[in-house]
């Protein structure tokens, strides 16, 4: 130990500081002359030569504080300058992709304890504006252009966002080595503006319907196989970043029923594929009712099949019309009102031997039509010619009265069919009033009103033999968002109860703050909405306050 | 030891002429209580009044006098026949004490039970004691502890039967009526903010803890807490006078 005393005292000592003054010297030139990439370059010279000399003149134990010496005059004292330097400093070299000067970067200042902290901040700044800018732009269109094109640019949005994130996952794997300040640096930046809405519709809703786009026939059938599978895949990395989950699954299981209940989907391994990925990201709890949606299926086309044998084996049952059901285990499918719609009389008989047949395989199930959902093939006899229409058992049901009665009043019709007027309204829309006119309405306006008639147009014909008579759906949005908060606040009573009865006495800001993280993996919790139902669970003599302190909870057994 | 000081001696008057009892038991009862006009009033009726079969009676005698002809409880018409003889207003604060003494469980009602055992804890058996009590009870109003537990009492009594929240207007006429005593300048824009904003019942969460707010944070609320433990109603309040420029942004 002693030996060392000279070689520190009177040589080492002073060598450092005239190293330190030498670099100190040399900085403060390159700083003002050099850009950055130059300044680094030369920073890593003086160090790798400084290295070298240790090693051929000087004890090794000079080393560390040597470097750590050249180090501090080159790169700490100058950091902000030299990061910070308006062509050429962090900011640029980023928006340039100068993907070896920002390796050259992260090797420099990962050594320096607290170095990389700015870099990373600014790379998590340049992230954040580049994808707010994307978002920006799609706003921009959907205002604009409005409508479907805009629907469009949300989709184009999507893809740009993975490109984005491809991109700099990239950056953080190569030039910084997968260190977790930049992983972190990323997610934070995702978080920011993955969370935007556009046009109207929240990102979750924006996610959902890519992933339905995907997945839909006639969707981007134009990907291979494997394209698909992998933009699902980043897809789902991208649902990491969204704070309303919740929200997204929501709208991914409305429309995950509609493709499964209307023969939409393209292709049932990547349904599948997408749930299981899903699955892994989200946990079971996330995708069992989604899975349990495409058994349902999978069993419908079965039961199908007996359903058919049934009928071949007691013919005096068979309703006179080709009739497939699809029975869908309630819990799992979004809820559909099921409505009080008056079939016409043929289809009646249809329900009726369905339901015989039904309670040959189980009793103790009740089964609930959904009118509202299903599809009706049904001969047009037309002047000119027959013309088979494929429409909704509420068009059908509507076309059917015209068998009876030439001429009918809007409120006729609503009499017989009883329905809403929402619904009524949109259903007269799509025959007399779009693109295929199969009744004649008078007046002959653009819109439906409650004092207008209705009559059979016999004269209507079309070059094809066979057409779809679309009825727009309704706009689920609202309902969505309601039934998810909902959701939402039984699951921040949950929380609650469960935290308080675990710790019986606990104070407002730590309640509050588990509460978030508990919940965390769902959606963000709003702290007024955590609120509003503590009081209710205070109300409900679940909870009180402290006597002493009303800052502090007790829960009550 | 009658050199008694500018300060007792004027607590001295004060407690005659509240209570009416003679000087000697003034003293007494202001010496065991230190010198202090509330305790001093406690330790003189909490002394076990002697409980004679003519107490019991003029009690029953008094009952009946209030109570309703076909049901055996004192009601409306009743009450205001004892505001009457009280000489004091019905809509008078001072009978919600009244009520906060007897237990009551409902406004605009009082039970036998709760009508006879609230005398008898209040030491009155007749009218004349009871007209002299009154100012006792006003007095109580500004003690701290008494106002808060009676504020409190409040909430449950004005409330119906078998709610479990206060209705809207109640609240605000109580209010109104408990913060005229206790004087909270922010009484009214309260009242107003709820009106326009939340229009729903009032939990008794809210209602308790309402009290704090007026007591703990002065009406330019430099020091309200946002990030505190307030029901989100009182929130909401704070927000509705920053943004409608009644309290200055901080």
């Amino acid at each position: 130990m002693g030996q060392m005393d000279s070689y520190e005292k009177d040589f080492e000592e002073h060598m450092l500081q005239d190293t330190g003054a030498y670099y100190s010297r040399k900085a403060s030139n390159w700083i003002l002359e050099d850009s950055c990439p130059e300044y680094m370059i030369k920073a890593e010279e003086c160090l790798k030569k400084e290295r070298d000399r240790v090693s051929h003149y000087l004890h090794s134990s000079s080393e560390p504080k040597l470097v750590e010496k050249v180090q501090h005059e080159l790169l700490v004292v100058y950091a902000t300058e030299l990061l910070e330097k308006e062509q050429s400093g962090c900011r640029a070299l980023l928006r340039e992709d100068k993907v070896e000067d920002l390796s050259r970067m992260y090797r420099l200042y990962h050594k320096i304890p607290k170095g990389l902290e700015p870099v990373a901040n600014v790379f998590k700044q340049h992230i954040t504006a580049e994808g707010t800018v994307l978002v920006q732009q799609a706003e921009d269109a959907a205002t604009n252009q409005g409508g479907s094109s805009g629907a469009v640019q949300e989709q184009v949005l999507i893809r740009k966002i993975i490109e984005l994130h491809d991109k700099y996952m990239e950056y953080v794997t190569n030039c910084f080595i997968n260190h977790t300040l930049f992983h972190k640096a990323l997610k934070e930046a995702f978080e920011i503006f993955c969370n935007k809405a556009v046009g109207g519709s929240s990102s979750s809703e924006l996610l959902a319907t890519f992933c339905d786009n995907i997945l839909k026939k006639g969707g981007n059938e134009k990907l291979s196989d494997e394209a698909i599978e992998e933009t699902l895949e980043k897809v789902v990395k991208l649902l990491a970043y969204i704070s309303d989950k919740d929200l997204f699954a929501e709208f991914y299981r409305k429309k995950l029923a509609r493709r499964l209940l209307f023969d939409r989907s393209a292709n049932d391994d990547h349904e599948r594929s997408i749930l299981t990925k899903l699955k892994q990201q989200c946990g079971g709890q996330f995708t069992s009712k989604m899975e349990g949606m495409v058994t349902d299926l999978t069993l419908a086309r079965e039961n199908q099949t007996s359903f058919e044998e049934y009928l071949s084996n007691n013919q005096n049952a068979h309703p006179g019309i080709d009739l497939s059901v699809t029975v869908l285990t309630t819990g799992f499918w979004p809820s559909y009102k099921s409505s009080d719609l008056n079939l016409p009389s043929e289809m009646v008989k249809c329900v009726e031997v369905f339901k015989g047949f039904y309670e040959t395989k189980t009793k103790h199930r009740k089964l609930t039509w959904i009118y509202s959902l299903g599809q009706c093939n049904i001969n047009g006899k037309f002047e000119q010619k027959n013309i088979e229409l494929i429409v909704s058992t509420y068009q059908a049901a509507t076309l059917l009265l015209f068998n009876t009665s030439d001429r009918l009043s809007y409120s006729e019709i609503m009499t017989q069919l009883n329905l809403t007027h929402d619904d009524l309204v949109r259903l007269l829309h799509s025959l007399s009033c779009a693109k295929y006119k199969i009744l004649l309405k008078e007046p002959n306006t653009k819109t439906i009103s409650q004092s207008d008639h209705f009559e059979f147009n016999s004269k209507f014909t079309d070059r094809m033999r066979r057409i779809k008579i679309p009825l727009p759906p309704v706009d689920e949005r609202k309902k969505i968002v309601e039934d998810v908060d909902k959701d939402r606040r039984y699951a921040i009573d949950a929380a609650l109860v469960r935290i308080m009865k675990s710790r019986k006495v606990l104070g407002h800001q730590q309640l509050v703050s588990e509460c978030v993280e508990q919940l965390s993996r769902m959606f963000k919790p709003d702290i007024k909405a955590i609120k509003k139902r503590m009081e209710d669970l205070i109300t409900r003599d679940y909870l009180e306050r402290d006597k002493e302190n009303p800052n502090m909870f007790r829960y009550l057994a | 030891m009658h050199k008694l000081s500018r300060s007792n001696r004027d607590k001295l008057q004060q407690f005659v002429s509240i209570t009416g009892a003679s000087e000697k038991a003034a003293l007494q009862a202001l010496k065991a209580s230190d010198w202090h006009l509330e305790g001093a009033f406690d330790v003189f009726y909490s002394q076990p009044q002697s409980k004679s079969l003519t107490d019991t009676r003029h009690l029953e005698e008094l009952y009946n006098r209030y109570k309703d002809p076909y049901l055996d409880m004192i009601l409306v018409d009743g009450i205001t026949l004892l505001c009457n003889d009280l000489q004091v207003d019905p809509q008078d604060i001072v009978m919600l004490v009244v009520s906060w003494h007897m237990k009551a469980a409902t406004m605009c009602e009082f039970s036998k039970q709760e009508f006879i055992g609230g005398l008898q804890s209040l030491g009155i058996d007749s009218l004349d004691k009871f007209r002299e009590r009154i100012s006792f009870m006003r007095a109580e109003l500004k003690d701290e502890q008494k106002f808060r537990e009676i504020y409190n009492f409040a909430f449950a009594w004005a409330k119906e039967k078998g709610q479990k929240s206060l209705a809207l207007d109640t609240a605000i006429g109580m209010w109104q009526l408990l913060f005229a005593e206790k004087q909270w300048p922010l009484v009214d824009h309260w009242c107003q903010f709820l009106q326009a904003k939340h229009n729903k019942a009032i939990s008794r969460d809210t209602w308790s803890q309402l009290l704090e707010f007026a007591r703990t944070v002065d009406p330019a609320l430099s020091n309200y807490d946002a990030e505190g433990a307030w029901p989100y109603l009182i929130d909401e309040f704070v927000e509705y006078l920053t943004e409608n420029g009644i309290v200055q942004n901080r």
